[in-house]
């Protein structure tokens, strides 16, 4: 049986068992439920039309409440008395008005509708979730005791545990595979790169017993580690450094967290202080720098800039945009670090997982405070401290600005109503004016829009000009102590502005602030937005107030945050990290163990890395992904230790070759009776074409090298066809480059690069014909092969020479006698170039054993 | 299960399940981070294949029996108003120029109240037997109405170009989901072995807002994505072909070095005890030269007809650009390529480049309207005389229309409330509306239909259940068309 199926037995088994209770009870029948039977009716024939504000007759029919409420005909629904109820009179009858689309109810669905009416119309919607506590991942974390096993094979306690799995298997580990094959799966692993021919030398022929070991402490120092593994991270967190959507415009300052990441992991950074820092670094050490970098974190993902941007406060859309705006920082903080899908309860309870829609709206609240956008930073502590004060007395001029000025709001007259009538035609002609531009670049067309710039540069001052004398209108309408307390607020921001200009400049990252000057129709928040539980996810059916939170199903944490101050919205971000990096906080330490796993071997022990859910999977290896977590949680909380765990251990070590035995009981080798030969990713594969080629630049850090010709526009043009594969910018590792959301690099792509669209736990392993085409016709990997060759030929005239030294920088090995064979006449033939390009295009090259 | 691949892989049913299809192919001793290249042995189609694939019993459907083959989707980038094309309105006439007052406060894009009534620019007439209005803008397409199917109360749930144009491509108004075509490459595989499922055929000058993800695979297999072809570029398909300068390059027809090629990667496979991944690589290879021969030969319109040629409006500097789209979507379609997607229009900027009509709704919408309406008719024409309409649905569509008052004086802002699309061929019953919008064309007031239901519909002709077309994403079995979706039985012939 599938899971699905079991799943679909498991509802099933809901309804049979109450009706046998209700059976044995005698005539005592089982109230309706609202959740379990009246809500599907409504889902599923009326709320086509009658959902959200704009439902018809402004009638929403998506929960109790909306029920009760009613549209233009009145409520809908009187508890108690059906026959008074409007839904009763329109769905039944000979000829029913309702519904409009489709066959009328069927006579049972309004007779469950009318029973639910007379029993009072209740809603029996759960405020806990649909899942189960005791569901493993949930349960608290135990260190387990370590399987005794034969010594021999198993090296570490990691292979005692994967070694009982096998025996109680019935099969047989793999041996070692041989030094060659091991330092280029290290190699790989730890640095995305191949290992040189000469390190390959001094491994093989390394006499100490502690070879193998040293060789991963060696790669495990070396900044090449933090850019591999960094680059894990950002799928994960789905980073880029564009914004995403229509007008996918540039994020000038998102790198800055990158390479924080890079940073924090070649350092070592503890994991704790790790998950505190990105979720609220900046309130926890506001002065460092680093801590507030960290941050960018929150912001990693799409941003949707013309939502933002243009439309209206109150709007719904706007409303909307906010709240899947929010929803993406839940969704990126929750499936990183605790595994589990708590962006599936915005519309409704989890269906599978412990995960109630209040849980989720609590994990909104937390973010309610802030808002994606570049933010100032220092290196000084010193300036920063000074920055920071006079910011946050900006912040604090900025609320009595803006409650002074929506009192002012309501205000009219005639006067004013004359000004704004002078807005729209103003307006309109600079609409008009930027249409009337030339599209294409010539000269007249230049010229022209020059002359047109100017006149739009006038209309836009005068329409500014325009709306603060509305403004000063309607405020000379309020009490008089308003008016001069403006002047004095203005005046003290002005002043704020000027003291804040006279520190060293600040850098930039794109993070998150409730403070910043307001930009087209962003505004800051200033102070906590106020969230309520969205009833069906709407924004127009709004519920409760909520309250900071996380989730409630793990044991033994408080999961609200109730006792904060309702306006320190830091302290909200602070609670949810400290919630996050508890010890009794399972979820978090089986996350990130398990990734850490998935990266080593192919396949996490939970092979669905951000979903420890109902519908993710169950751990291969439960009791050895639990060890791990409790080592790794209780020993400095050190990635490196726990790299080193996993890769000295002889399950790494173990050859990939296909054995009989093994492809009979464990096809998919989830076990691991063997090492998983793994492709190169698209990373590896272009850092390494450069790398053998002599030219990958490895400088680290620093903005983003833009691998495409930029053309500005309202709507940014990212052109990867034409970009200059010799320029500098082509040489930076992969991890460096310019990330575009909307149009992503085609090499890239082609290699299953992740889409920072979304979130990235697993990358799919594709083997396409574009893929093909991408190796052998791409200009970057022609180029490569040009300068490979020419490195060949400056080390030895000798083609027999050129062709192990090929074979050793792509392979780390020398060519066996049937492939010199083979190879040397199309050398000789074909040249050196061309061979090369015929190399990098080997499954050998792609795939690592 | 077929509908779901990764959760088969699961630890419970490893090492106790019999042999399977599925057991027997990775008993080569693959393992491939989830995915399983199930198809991949013994089935030789351009790309490696993780498509659940049709169902011989249903004619080329996987659920039931299909109707269709193919989609061709053209896709007015930007806003193509409804009440300026196919949605006649003659109270915008009579109340020219007064209060635009629905009784509600009326969310817009980027005005900030509405202006008054605004009358279309065009007049408008009524075609065909079925007596369908048609404004004057699209005189070509006016004449092919008998073919068509009208919806007239399409909703979006977002007045935001970048959010709407993800919902009508992908069902979700956020970024990372597949589009249409990818689901039914993901679901019905390729009809052919050597041409891409899912084609796309961009503006020239610039991508629709949200850019190529708009046709992105999203959480699917890349294979699945929409493979771009820039019709008229030296390299219509990225890296299709080296460039010439590039003389050590391998190209089309090297036999020897390919032969070299594949010889190391036989010897490489046989010494590892097999691998599927291997060798689905070294398969990979021989798709990409049937590409390479294939793609030139579909783009070379030069063997049409002039009759052809003029039909399509290739003899006309304004038509050209996108009729030669549309010739190029009929020689795919003719070669069994599954989905087409020709957009209309390019990015939003300033000035216009696409529907979105602002600020002059007369001078925009005749440009984009003068390049599409011809080559439109002409491949509904080409289609129908080839016989190909019977088993090709045509799909035009926008992400949302326009509202009824003006902006400024002569521009429309965004309306998401109601706008049109049609459909023509492949099983749908021509010649008919369906579904109305209110007497300005601001709200629907009948029949409401969101891309769910268009999607659900055309998915059924193509043999799918939109309910059981589903991947394990995230924690989530995805469908194209989330939790909603009506096949909409009335439209179908």
């Amino acid at each position: 049986m599938t899971p699905i199926a079991a799943r679909g037995f498991a509802w099933l088994a809901g309804p049979a068992v109450s009706l046998l209770l209700a059976v044995s009870a005698g005539a005592q029948r089982q109230p309706v439920s609202f959740r379990n039977q009246i809500l599907p009716i409504l889902e599923r024939r009326c709320q086509v039309c009658h959902q959200g504000e704009g439902g018809q007759a402004s009638l929403s029919l998506v929960s109790r409440e909306a029920v009760l409420r009613g549209g233009l005909s009145g409520p809908a629904v009187v508890p108690g008395d059906p026959e008074q109820s409007l839904l009763i009179a329109r769905v039944s009858g000979d000829n029913p008005a309702m519904p409009q689309i489709g066959e009328p109810l069927a006579p049972l669905e309004v007779r469950l509708l009318s029973r639910w009416i007379a029993e009072g119309a209740k809603d029996d919607t759960p405020h806990g979730g649909g899942g189960d506590v005791t569901w493993w991942s949930f349960r608290p974390l135990h260190r387990p005791t370590v399987p005794v096993e034969h010594p021999g094979w198993a090296r570490t306690p990691i292979d005692r545990f994967v070694l009982r799995k096998l025996r109680e298997m019935g099969l047989d580990p793999s041996a070692d595979a041989d030094r060659r094959t091991l330092i280029r799966r290290l190699t790989y692993d730890l640095h995305g790169l191949p290992p040189t021919p000469e390190q390959i030398d001094s491994f093989v022929n390394d006499p100490s017993p502690t070879a193998y070991e040293d060789l991963v402490d060696g790669l495990l120092a070396s900044p090449r580690y933090g850019e591999r593994w960094g680059r894990h991270w950002l799928d994960v967190v789905h980073y880029a450094d564009t914004h995403g959507f229509d007008q996918d415009r540039r994020r000038l300052n998102a790198w800055p967290y990158r390479d924080y990441v890079i940073r924090s992991l070649n350092q070592d950074k503890d994991y704790e202080r790790f998950v505190r820092e990105q979720l609220a670094g900046d309130v926890l050490r506001p002065d460092s720098a680093e801590s507030v970098v960290a941050t960018g974190f929150i912001s990693a993902g799409p941003w949707d800039f013309a939502s933002h941007t243009t439309l209206q406060e109150e709007t719904l859309n706007r409303k909307m945009a906010r709240l899947l705006d929010r929803d993406d920082m839940v969704a990126t903080t929750i499936s990183t670090f605790s595994s589990v899908t708590a962006h599936c309860a915005r519309c409704h309870d989890h269906k599978f997982d412990p995960i109630s829609q209040e849980d989720y709206y609590s994990l909104q609240t937390v973010f309610a405070g802030i808002e994606r956008t570049d933010r100032p930073y220092d290196m000084d502590p010193d300036v920063s401290t000074q920055r920071r004060a006079l910011r946050e007395q900006q912040r604090e001029i900025a609320i009595e600005i803006r409650a002074i000025l929506a009192e002012a709001k309501e205000k009219t007259s005639p006067r004013i109503q004359a000004k704004e009538a002078q807005i729209h035609p103003l307006v309109d002609r600079r609409a008009l004016l930027l249409n009337s531009m030339t599209l294409g670049d010539t000269p007249e067309g230049r010229a022209k829009n020059q002359a047109i710039s100017a006149r739009i540069k006038v209309l836009s001052e005068d329409l500014r000009i325009l709306n603060n004398q509305i403004e000063g209108l309607r405020v000379a309408m309020l009490d008089p102590v308003f008016g001069a307390r403006l002047v004095r607020l203005r005046a003290a921001m002005q002043q704020a502005k000027a003291s804040l200009k006279e520190l060293p400049p600040p850098k930039q990252v794109y993070a998150v602030d409730s403070y910043f000057e307001t930009f087209l129709n962003i505004v800051p928040p200033l102070t906590p937005r106020p969230i309520h539980l969205l009833l069906r996810g709407s924004p127009n059916a709004p519920g409760r107030l909520m309250v900071p939170g996380a989730l409630s199903a793990v044991n033994g944490l408080s999961s609200r945050f109730g006792e904060l101050d309702p306006d320190d919205e830091g302290a909200r971000r602070v609670a949810l990290a400290e919630w996050i990096v508890a010890r009794e906080n399972p979820l978090t330490w089986r996350s990130i163990v398990n990734r850490v796993w998935q990266y080593h071997f192919g396949t996490g022990i939970v092979d669905t890395p951000s979903d420890f859910g109902r519908m993710g999977s169950e751990p291969t290896h439960p009791e050895l992904l639990d060890w791990l977590a409790v080592e790794f949680r209780d020993n400095g909380q050190s990635l490196k230790r726990l790299h080193r765990m996993m890769l000295v251990s002889s399950v790494f070590r173990q050859s990939s070759q296909t054995v009989h035995r093994g492809s009979e009981v464990d096809a998919e080798n989830r076990f691991l009776w063997r090492m998983n030969r793994r492709r190169l990713d698209a990373e590896a594969v272009r850092d390494s074409v450069m790398y053998v080629a002599g030219n990958l630049d490895l400088a680290v850090g620093g903005p983003p090298v833009e691998q495409f010709v930029y053309i500005e526009d309202f709507s940014p043009r990212f052109d990867y066809a034409n970009f200059d594969v010799d320029s500098p910018a082509s040489f930076r590792r992969s991890v460096y480059r310019f990330v575009v959301r909307s149009v992503s690099d085609p090499f890239m792509e082609s290699l299953d690069c992740a889409d920072p669209s979304t979130l990235t736990p697993t990358r799919n392993v594709t083997l396409t014909a574009i893929q093909a085409l991408a190796m052998l016709n791409d200009r970057l990997v022609l180029r490569q092969a040009q300068h490979l060759a020419a490195r060949l030929r400056a080390r030895s005239g000798d083609a027999t020479e050129q062709l192990t030294l090929t074979f050793e920088l792509l392979l780390g090995r020398g060519p066996r006698e049937d492939e010199a064979k083979l190879l040397l006449p199309y050398l000789r033939t074909h040249g050196a170039e061309k061979l090369c390009l015929l190399m990098v295009n080997t499954n050998e090259f792609m795939f690592v054993d | 299960m077929s509908h779901d691949r990764r959760r088969s892989i699961s630890p419970r049913g490893a090492g106790m399940r019999s042999i399977d299809r599925r057991r027997f192919l990775w008993n080569w001793g693959g393992g491939l981070g989830g995915i399983a290249l199930a198809h991949l042995l013994g089935q030789s189609s351009l790309l490696a294949d993780t498509s659940l694939g049709p169902r011989p019993e249903f004619d080329g459907g996987l659920h039931h029996q299909a109707r269709a083959k193919r989609v061709v989707q053209l896709f007015m980038s930007g806003g193509a108003s409804h009440i300026d094309t196919f949605d006649y309105k003659p109270e915008l006439i009579t109340r020219h120029g007064q209060k635009f007052d629905p009784g509600e406060r009326v969310e817009l894009f980027q005005s900030l109240s509405p202006g008054p009534f605004l009358k279309s620019p065009w007049s408008w007439k009524q075609h065909g037997q079925s007596g369908h209005w048609v404004s004057d803008l699209l005189p070509r397409i006016a004449s092919r109405v008998d073919h068509l199917t009208f919806l007239h109360s399409m909703v979006s749930k977002s007045n935001v170009h970048g959010p709407a144009t993800y919902m009508q491509n992908t069902g979700f108004v956020l970024p990372g989901f597949p589009s249409m075509g990818s689901w039914l490459s993901y679901g019905l595989g390729s009809m052919n072995d050597s041409l891409p499922t899912f084609v796309v055929l961009p503006n020239d000058f610039a991508f629709p807002p949200n850019g190529p993800s708009n046709w992105s695979a999203g959480f699917l297999p890349a294979e699945h994505q929409g493979t771009m072809i820039r019709v008229g570029r030296e390299n219509p398909i990225h890296d299709l072909f080296p460039p010439d300068a590039a003389r050590h390059a391998i190209r089309p027809g090297d036999e020897e070095s390919l032969g070299v090629l594949q010889k190391l990667n036989r010897e490489h496979l046989e010494r590892r005890g097999g691998d599927s991944m291997l060798n689905a690589r070294i398969q990979s290879y021989e798709m990409a030269a049937r590409l390479q021969l294939s793609a030139p030969e579909v783009l070379d319109i030069t063997g049409e007809s002039s009759a052809t040629r003029k039909l399509y409006g290739l003899d006309n500097h304004i038509t050209s650009d996108f009729g030669t789209r549309c010739l190029v979507a009929r020689r795919l379609l003719e070669r069994d390529v599954r989905f087409v997607q020709i957009w209309s229009g390019a990015d939003n900027g300033l000035p216009r480049r696409n529907w979105d009509s602002h600020e002059n709704l007369e001078h925009d919408h005749s440009l984009m309207a003068a390049e599409m309406d011809g080559p439109v008719a002409g491949l509904l024409q080409d289609l129908e005389s080839l016989g190909m309409l019977d088993d090709t649905i045509v799909f035009w569509t926008t992400e949302f229309g326009r509202m009824p008052c003006s902006q400024g004086s002569e521009g429309r802002d965004h309306n998401p409330h109601t706008f049109t699309s049609w459909l023509g061929g492949g099983g749908f019953k021509p010649g008919i509306s369906y579904g109305k919008s209110d007497a300005w064309g601001y709200k629907v007031v009948e029949n409401p239909i969101y891309c769910y239901d268009v999607h659900a519909t055309i998915l059924h002709l193509l043999g799918i259940d939109h309910r059981r077309l589903t991947f394990r994403h995230n924690g989530i079995d995805r469908r194209l068309t989330d939790v909603h979706g009506r096949v909409m039985n009335e439209i179908l012939a």
